[in-house]
């Protein structure tokens, strides 16, 4: 068990430094940030258990839900906080890199960045889970929280960068409905492609209608109904 | 950049006709107020019902105004319990109630104490390999920020301070801008552009004391190529002449070097 930090400018410039060892080398061992001047202890303390395994991003994001809220930390506080969210990249380091077996090539994966930069913001492989599924809790958040915590989310990249679609309840609640397959437990096959229907033609259509109709006051029902027929086969039945 | 169309015939609040002022404690913003709010010219039903939503990012909170005939001003909102509210922006919606449409809207308005101080570029360090500095478009509405290489030693205080950092790199990043915002982005008005950091810009150019040509819009038949051209010039000239003091600085650097 460990207490909660955030990471300070030297703690960021030694975990990307590792970041940068350990793409050569597997083995290489993980610094010890866990004190100054690399980072600091967040206030109110919070502990966490720095060795617990999480199956899914929704496993991950269950987890700091449920210890933000014991704390009293209010999501309001923390979803800004990069420096929170690049020191637990780096604590659940193992967790978040499938044991050093998914390394991924960007270092915004596990270096959060300022919010103002968006598209950096949510590829980081902790932050958006968190943000997501305290907003909206399930099913709604379960297309961007379903799989393993080491791997990028189609989903979050496609629809966290359009603050119009983020930012409606009614919308998301439309596209967990059109896109998550509840049998497999994942997005329906190709609904993060190219072909008619899918995610990206959602949010371009729903980008007319934010300019034409008072979207925040339709139900889920209503903004599907508004849907062109070539959304005919994603809708429920 | 996103092109909006207009089949519904809504209509544009004007940014002059609205205000709105942050509420501080301690100086955390916890609400606003909407001071003003000029509907008069717009020729709406006094059915029709008035929302202002405070937003950035994730985060959304919406306000009912009552309707065009019941609103009363000022008008205060909590932002309490909303994530960013330091950088939110509002948007004010007129709705018909029987259809859902969208009769009139203004969007993308920052508090008026922000649309006076906010920094209009801000400034990241990161890994540019060997390239110096990028302005890379990836800010709200792809609004510009400034990448700058921090391998390079020292360069969080370079960047602030240093006479030839200043010089080189600044004047070639407005430049860069004001073509994106011509160009690229192909600005849609000079006096009300839709997007607000173009409007941002623009404000910028005027306190500069240049005066923005005509038409900065590619699609309007008096758009110039030239005269986008020299204006871009004469905003470089002014930004230069603004920091002439950093320029006598980075002579005197030239002059006392071995």
């Amino acid at each position: 068990m460990i207490a909660v930090r955030r990471m300070l400018q030297k703690g960021e410039d030694s975990f990307r430094e590792f970041l940068n060892q350990v793409r050569e080398n597997k083995s290489f061992p993980k610094p010890d940030l866990n004190n100054e001047p690399f980072s600091e202890e967040f206030s109110p303390k919070i502990i966490i258990d720095d060795m617990i395994t999480f199956k899914s991003k929704q496993e991950l994001a269950e987890y700091l839900n449920k210890v933000f809220e014991i704390s009293g930390v209010k999501r309001e506080d923390v979803i800004g906080d990069k420096g929170l969210w690049t020191w637990l990249a780096y604590t659940w380091f193992e967790q978040i890199t499938n044991n050093r077996c998914n390394i991924l090539k960007r270092e915004e994966h596990y270096i959060c960045t300022s919010p103002s930069n968006y598209r950096r913001y949510y590829i980081h492989l902790v932050a958006p889970c968190y943000i997501i599924y305290s907003l909206y809790g399930l099913p709604i958040s379960k297309l961007f929280v379903y799989n393993p915590p080491w791997e990028i989310n189609d989903f979050t990249e496609r629809v966290a960068a359009n603050q119009f679609i983020i930012s409606h309840k009614n919308i998301m609640e439309a596209i967990y409905r059109l896109y998550f397959d509840e049998r497999s437990g994942r997005p329906k096959r190709g609904a993060s492609s190219d072909e008619e229907g899918s995610v990206r033609r959602f949010i371009k259509v729903i980008q007319q209608f934010e300019f034409t109709y008072d979207i925040y006051s339709m139900s889920s029902d209503q903004i599907i109904n508004l849907l062109p027929p070539e959304f005919n086969r994603w809708k429920p039945s | 950049m996103k092109r909006v169309l207009n089949f519904t015939e809504r209509k544009r609040i004007k940014r002059k006709n609205v205000s709105i002022q942050f509420i501080r404690q301690n100086g955390k913003v916890v609400g606003f107020t909407l001071e003003k709010l000029d509907l008069n010219d717009l020729d709406l039903p006094n059915y029709a019902k008035i929302y202002i939503e405070a937003y950035y990012r994730t985060e959304l909170k919406r306000f009912d105004l009552g309707t065009i005939n019941s609103f009363t001003l000022p008008y205060s909102g909590d932002l309490k319990d909303i994530a960013y509210s330091e950088n939110s922006k509002f948007r004010i919606l007129v709705i018909d109630p029987s259809d859902l449409k969208i009769l009139a809207h203004a969007d993308k308005i920052s508090p008026d104490e922000i649309a006076g101080k906010r920094a209009i570029l801000p400034v990241e360090f990161t890994d540019l390999g060997n390239e110096i500095w990028r302005v890379e478009y990836e800010g709200d509405e792809g609004a510009p920020i400034l990448m700058i290489n921090r391998e390079i030693p020292n360069i969080q205080n370079i960047a602030k301070k240093d006479p030839q950092f200043l010089l080189y790199v600044y004047p070639a990043v407005l430049r860069e801008i004001l073509i994106h915002i011509v160009f690229v982005d192909k600005i849609d008005s000079t006096t009300e552009p839709t997007v607000g950091w173009h409007r941002d810009w623009l404000k910028f150019t005027q306190q500069l004391g240049v005066e923005i040509p005509e038409s900065l819009s590619i699609e309007n038949d008096n758009f110039n190529r030239d005269d986008i051209l020299e204006w871009i010039s004469n905003c470089i000239t002014k930004f230069c002449n603004k920091y002439a003091e950093k320029f006598q600085e980075y002579v005197k650097i030239i002059e006392e070097a071995p």
